[in-house]
């Protein structure tokens, strides 16, 4: 039986304008870095995992295991809990200092989160929420039939995945938290809006940077003309966010990790905007195939007048040598090319614009890119 | 098919809330004492006649004109005593020197004793019945109720469309069912509303969130005869199709996670998702309303204990800042 280890302890997050915010997390160990998001958790449809949760905070913590039934806690299942009548959490918890070990067996297959149970209000706006991956029984990522989100004969093939899980931060309610002062949510305005924990550009770095050591994951999403792309959301905040990839749309094919099927009836849809609720995910298929582009049938890039090509000082440019999946052109020496192997980037964002900015500083918050490449190593987009 | 006939009026009142008492208007069954919140449930069947007579108040009037709107429903008629129009017409939109005043025909109670709205249930669902009357205050101030309209045959066993929601073959059979109608209270705005005055709705910060009218912990408190007479708590035992019918009454969206279940949505906007041709229905953990939004779900609890249902927005989980209050409410599943 696979055993996770979730400590929940505390840390302090960097945001991309300088900023260090303290926050709770889960991390993967004893002496690892609380991370935010928590550590992913990769499980499979009817194999029965263990989750042990290790409370270093001051205040009990539990964690909700969302979609899932028959959860176990230390033998028992889950119950809501009580002080002196009041409820405490939803599910059983964890004291300062203690643990409380949970058992279940995913039935389905799909996107979920876990969260904490316990004065959610705080808990989770403070750090304490996850990704979870449950893999179809028939999962086999070596076969492109078994390669699937939901099942063979599901339409859910995919040639690459990626986790983007929103949430936004209130700055001064988690200096509260900090300093011991009082939590008051009816104040509740959020400066910075993240995905995989971290703010843009930050989203658009790579996974496990050394300087970021307590937001381990990048949400860059990269891929090939054609390839299907598995882009599954989680709303880990207590807004909604507008997500889009500009121009182009998804196919949401499961939401709340439920495939969207009856039988032989595709409820499946195309959303240009997915609209991330509050502790709702959304699986989607997405494909990028504009243009009628294939390495044989580069999409022609007409260079413009060199001289429109430099922009303010030396050395700054607009122009990246090739917009478009094209062959790459000249640029004026001194500049450098921002798509280095001829990419192409776009958007993807929450179309709530004001969180697209860092405290109000655009660009920022929650934006990360699309990259299509014209060739990529299929170690990119793995998720583990 | 019967005529339903029921005679409403709009009073003041008091709602008693975590943070203290507070003022608002409500609908009430006509000559009770007090309003209460949600408005009366209304009941019929689909087929249905409903005569609605919204009666003047003499003795605790709101100050304002008021009118009922019925979202969902197709062919209202109205007429007015004294004031006309006297024989049953559409209602409309209501001008005041090229200035609409009220989305319906309304009544004024300086001046009219009585009006009577009417239309056929034609579809089985659920529905508000709201304020169409300086609708940003009066909605807020309480003025809002349900219309139930079943399928024939929904109480009579042996029918196929014996305790569905929409029907036979639209998967909403149910053993038990709870109406769930989701509202924000701001109680400042509560304390300052003047009648015929402008009540700037840029101030709204609601600070209450509530189920019925409630907030937790009285949520799971019985049915009474106060002001808030509906409890939400839910009773059933393992095995049985719970129907929730959630409706968001305020003016925020709401999104209503279902206690650790996974619930199948039979309906939305009243509108079932399984007919003869399509099996649409799908299921979610959790579910965001807009505000009029309705939502008809199933779940069928597979083991007994308590679950919360509670809204997934975490800060309206709290009554003056504290955990836990707000818009939650208990499961309890016996075995």
């Amino acid at each position: 039986m696979p055993v996770i280890d979730l400590w929940a302890k505390d840390g302090y997050l960097s945001t991309p304008d300088g900023n260090s915010i303290y926050f709770w997390g889960f991390s993967k160990s004893e002496t690892g870095p609380a991370q935010l998001p928590g550590p992913h958790i990769v499980a499979r449809q009817g194999e029965t995992i263990n989750i042990n949760l290790y409370n270093t905070l001051t205040e009990p913590v539990s964690i909700s295991f969302s979609g899932q039934s028959g959860i176990m806690a230390d033998g028992q299942p889950v119950q809501p809990q009580y002080t002196d009548g009041k409820l405490l959490s939803f599910f059983n918890h964890a004291e300062p200092g203690g643990m409380v070990s949970y058992t279940f067996t995913p039935s389905f297959p799909g996107t979920f989160i876990y969260e904490s149970g316990t004065n959610p209000h705080k808990q989770v706006p403070m750090g304490l929420y996850g990704g979870m991956v449950v893999r179809p029984a028939d999962y086999n990522p070596d076969a492109r039939e078994f390669k699937t989100a939901y099942g063979a004969g599901t339409d859910t093939e995919y040639d690459r995945e990626y986790l983007l899980i929103t949430w936004e931060i209130d700055p001064d309610m988690h200096q509260a938290v900090e300093e011991g002062k009082p939590y008051q949510v009816s104040k509740f305005l959020p400066r910075y809006w993240t995905l995989n924990g971290r703010c843009a550009p930050d989203t658009m770095l790579m996974d496990g940077l050394d300087y970021l050591p307590h937001q381990p994951y990048g949400s860059m999403i990269m891929g090939q003309p054609g390839e299907k792309i598995l882009m599954r959301y989680i709303g880990a905040g207590i807004e909604n966010h507008p997500l889009h990839p500009h121009g182009t749309h998804t196919r949401v094919v499961a939401v709340d990790g439920r495939l969207l099927r009856n039988e032989n009836v595709d409820l499946s849809f195309k959303r240009f905007t997915v609209l991330v609720g509050a502790g709702q995910t959304y699986d989607q298929i997405y494909q990028w195939d504009d243009l009628g582009y294939t390495t044989q049938n580069p999409i022609p890039t007409i260079l413009p007048n060199l001289r429109n090509m430099g922009v303010g000082d030396a050395g700054w440019t607009m122009w990246s040598g090739s917009p478009y999946l094209g062959v790459k052109g000249d640029i004026p020496v001194g500049v450098v090319s921002y798509n280095e192997f001829g990419e192409y980037y776009f958007m993807l964002h929450s179309h709530e614009e004001l969180q697209i900015t860092n405290w109000g500083e655009f660009p920022g918050g929650m934006m990360t890119m699309v990259a299509i490449y014209p060739s990529l190593s299929p170690a990119v987009g793995i998720l583990e | 098919m019967a005529t339903i006939t029921r005679v409403l009026q709009v009073s003041t009142g008091s709602l008693s809330l975590p943070g203290g008492n507070i003022p608002f208007w409500g609908f009430a069954d006509a000559l009770r004492v007090i309003p209460q919140l949600p408005g009366p449930i209304i009941e019929a069947t689909a087929g249905d006649r409903i005569l609605i007579f919204l009666m003047r108040n003499f003795f605790r009037p709101i100050g304002e004109p008021i009118s009922i709107l019925f979202p969902g429903q197709e062919n209202v008629l109205v007429r007015k005593i004294p004031g006309g129009p006297f024989i049953l017409e559409p209602v409309k939109p209501q001008y005041s020197s090229g200035k609409i005043i009220s989305f319906t025909n309304f009544l004024d109670e300086l001046q009219d004793l009585i009006i009577e709205y009417s239309f056929i249930a034609r579809k089985a669902g659920i529905y508000l019945y709201e304020s169409g009357t300086n609708p940003e205050k009066q909605i807020q101030m309480g003025l809002y109720g349900i219309i139930i309209i079943r399928p024939p045959g929904y109480n009579n066993p042996g029918h196929p469309n014996f305790k569905t929601a929409y029907g036979t073959d639209t998967n909403s059979f149910f053993d038990v069912e709870k109406i769930l109608v989701l509202s924000e209270i701001d109680s400042v705005m509560h304390n300052d509303v003047l009648p015929n005055v402008y009540y700037d709705m840029l101030k709204f910060k609601p600070d209450n969130w509530v189920i019925n009218g409630r907030s937790f912990p009285d949520t799971v408190n019985e049915d009474n005869n106060s002001s808030q007479p509906y409890g939400s708590q839910i009773n059933c035992r393992v095995g049985q199709r719970v129907l929730l019918r959630i409706v968001n009454a305020g003016l925020q969206n709401h999104t209503l996670n279902l206690g650790g279940f996974v619930g199948l949505v039979v309906a939305e906007d009243s509108f079932p998702l399984k007919t003869s041709t399509l099996d649409a229905t799908y299921e979610k953990t959790s579910l965001t309303l807009g505000s009029g939004q309705r939502m008809d779900i199933i779940i069928t609890p597979n083991a007994s204990g308590e679950y919360y249902l509670f809204d997934r927005g975490y800060h309206h989980l709290v009554n003056n800042d504290h955990f836990p209050g707000g818009m939650m409410t208990k499961i309890n599943v016996s075995s």
